[in-house]
């Protein structure tokens, strides 16, 4: 298991928020001229491109082979400059032991010769020379579909195009590669057809497979690109949340965990090319027909969540039904936007609930220690998939909260978030409701995430004395105890006129 | 000892608050109510005695009162 922490320094004065030890994402500056040294060489790659939700989700599994004379620990993937900033969850592990987890992966500036910029694996131990190595890298390309046509009418069908190099981009001789794209329908008026790279048709057609290749690109140059696209029916939405806050807000007192996730939304879609119809729109949806625009969304809660609420700019949207469930299947919230959501459109609002303190938050052995375990993100569960271009994660702990520690849990596959140096994790004080010092925060912040990082959990420790939990009814105690100081006090003046 | 471990080692010790949710608001609003009715006995006889007696009492049981009220009513502090 792969974990990060992170400690936050006793909190014995006040000013504890001042405690932090905070991380931010660190990038590798290049030399202008850079490129990696060819020390390795791919034997075989198989990259699986799946095109069924609203975004790209590659998978690329390659063996490869150190053909320096030295132990080599460093291997560089290549991403244009453009496409890397959209980059999401990267993450490597060797293929044969899954299970021995994710390796560290830094990034880098951009270059400035060639606009390339470069994840580097790092592996556990380098590798020996003449030895080969099976990787599985999994990624997210947010934003990589763009509709074409751009503007459609309202019911008619959207069709989205994704342009890639039929190469696999790699910084590194290739001898044997391909690529299997995985569409969501059998409908593609357009795809790049090769010819005289490989024998028989380019690309193989399976259903809604496609597979361009196998190539013997052994005396291809390395970062050589092939462009192809592919244009294939998807009358769905493509929902991009710019923006998602999501709090945590921990009460001892309470025994609550309150949840508030704010969105920032917007569907990227084919944009109308009229003007909206409310008597079409009325009809497409009695008759449930497929449609580009955000109808509704349904958000599965977690077991016990209760007080449920759905709030937009105006006010209560009264369009939601909830779901209770039972105790082990869950709840669900579906909620209907204010106004259906098309192409270019924009939406925001604010979603919250409750949840007993007790699922989530356990006593350490440690005297005045506490363990929660909580979801990262929960968001939508929608077939077409929610992408999210920057989320915001606030952990607030009870006042006086103090030795935080955090952890991101990892299983055998990809949780669909980034690598620990690339979360962005800072401490501070919320001051709120009867709040003296303020609550001890964590912030989280993660860029590029999809609806894949819907099952991944963090751990938070931390510590918290009876003395800390008394500090609230104590503050009351004391202001109130100094008024009937000062009523008593003022009582016994003397004001009386009268010879003294 | 990473913190998954932590966290399946506290598997018997669910954390449970001093009062439950469904209780909170009797239990607020009860001591609110004597915190003001002991209020009321120290505005009759505002002495050294009654401030000791009743002054302090009051303040303890409104602080507590208040943490549990304000919980009660959906601002959980």
């Amino acid at each position: 298991m792969w974990f990060f922490t992170a400690t936050v320094l006793g909190l014995l004065a006040p000013s504890l928020a001042a405690a932090t030890n905070a991380t931010t994402p660190f990038r590798v500056a290049l030399p202008s001229d850079f490129k990696p040294a060819q020390v390795f060489k791919n034997t075989n790659v198989v990259r699986n491109t799946n095109l069924e939700k609203s975004y790209a989700r590659e998978t690329v599994n390659l063996v490869i082979e150190n053909i320096d004379k030295k132990p080599q620990g460093d291997y560089y993937v290549p991403f244009p400059a453009d496409v890397f900033e959209r980059v999401g969850g990267f993450e490597v592990r060797d293929k044969k032991a899954p299970q021995q987890g994710r390796f560290v992966v830094t990034v880098t500036e951009p270059v400035a010769s060639s606009e390339t910029q470069y994840f580097i694996v790092h592996f556990p131990e380098p590798l020996a020379p003449k030895s080969q190595l099976t990787l599985g890298i999994s990624y997210s390309l947010l934003s990589s579909l763009s509709p074409l046509p751009a503007t459609i009418n309202q019911n008619e069908k959207q069709y989205l195009s994704y342009r890639f190099s039929a190469y696999v981009p790699s910084a590194y001789q290739t001898l044997t590669q391909k690529t299997k794209l995985k569409l969501p329908s059998t409908d593609v008026p357009e795809y790049t057809t090769t010819e005289g790279l490989k024998s028989g048709a380019d690309p193989e057609r399976k259903g809604a497979t496609y597979t361009y290749g196998p190539y013997d690109t052994a005396k291809v140059a390395p970062g050589t690109e092939l462009p192809v696209s592919v244009r294939y029916e998807y009358t769905h939405p493509v929902i991009t949340v710019n923006l998602l806050e999501r709090d945590l807000e921990v009460s001892h007192w309470g025994g609550n965990l309150a949840t508030e996730e704010r969105y920032w939304l917007r569907n990227n879609a084919s944009q109308l090319t009229n003007q909206f119809s409310r008597v079409e729109w009325t009809f497409a949806s009695y008759q449930k027909a497929p449609t580009c625009a955000v109808r509704e969304l349904t958000y599965p809660l977690l077991p016990g969540s209760v007080d449920p609420y759905f709030i937009d700019d105006i006010g209560n949207v009264s369009t939601s039904r909830y779901r209770p469930g039972t105790a082990k299947t869950g709840a669900n919230l579906e909620f209907k936007p204010r106004y259906p959501i098309f192409g270019g459109w924009n939406y925001s609002f604010k979603l919250g609930w409750n949840n007993n303190l007790s699922s989530f938050l356990r006593k350490a052995a440690n005297a005045d220690s506490y363990v929660l375990k909580v979801p990262f993100i929960q968001g939508p569960k929608m077939a077409e998939g929610v992408q999210y271009e920057h989320v915001v994660l606030r952990v607030v702990l009870p006042e006086g909260a103090h030795n935080v520690r955090y952890e991101i849990l990892e299983g055998t596959t990809s949780n669909g978030l980034p690598g620990q140096n690339q979360i962005n994790a800072t401490f501070s004080s919320l001051k709120t409701y009867m709040d003296t010092l303020g609550r001890t925060t964590l912030t989280l912040e993660v860029d590029n995430v999809t609806d894949e990082a819907r099952d991944s959990q963090l751990i938070v420790t931390y510590e918290h004395t009876l003395m800390d939990a008394l500090r609230k009814p104590l503050t009351i105690f004391g202001g109130l105890l100094a008024v009937f100081v000062g009523i008593w006090s003022v009582g016994n003046l003397d004001v009386s006129i009268k010879k003294r | 000892m990473s913190l998954i471990e932590a966290w399946d080692a506290a598997s018997a010790t669910p954390f449970h608050p001093f009062v439950s949710k469904d209780s909170q608001f009797a239990v607020g609003f009860n001591l609110l109510m004597i915190a003001i009715i002991l209020t009321g006995l120290f505005g009759l006889n505002r002495s050294f005695l009654s401030l000791a007696s009743l002054g302090v009492p009051a303040s303890v049981l409104f602080g507590f009162g208040a943490v549990f009220t304000i919980c009660a009513v959906g601002v959980y502090v």
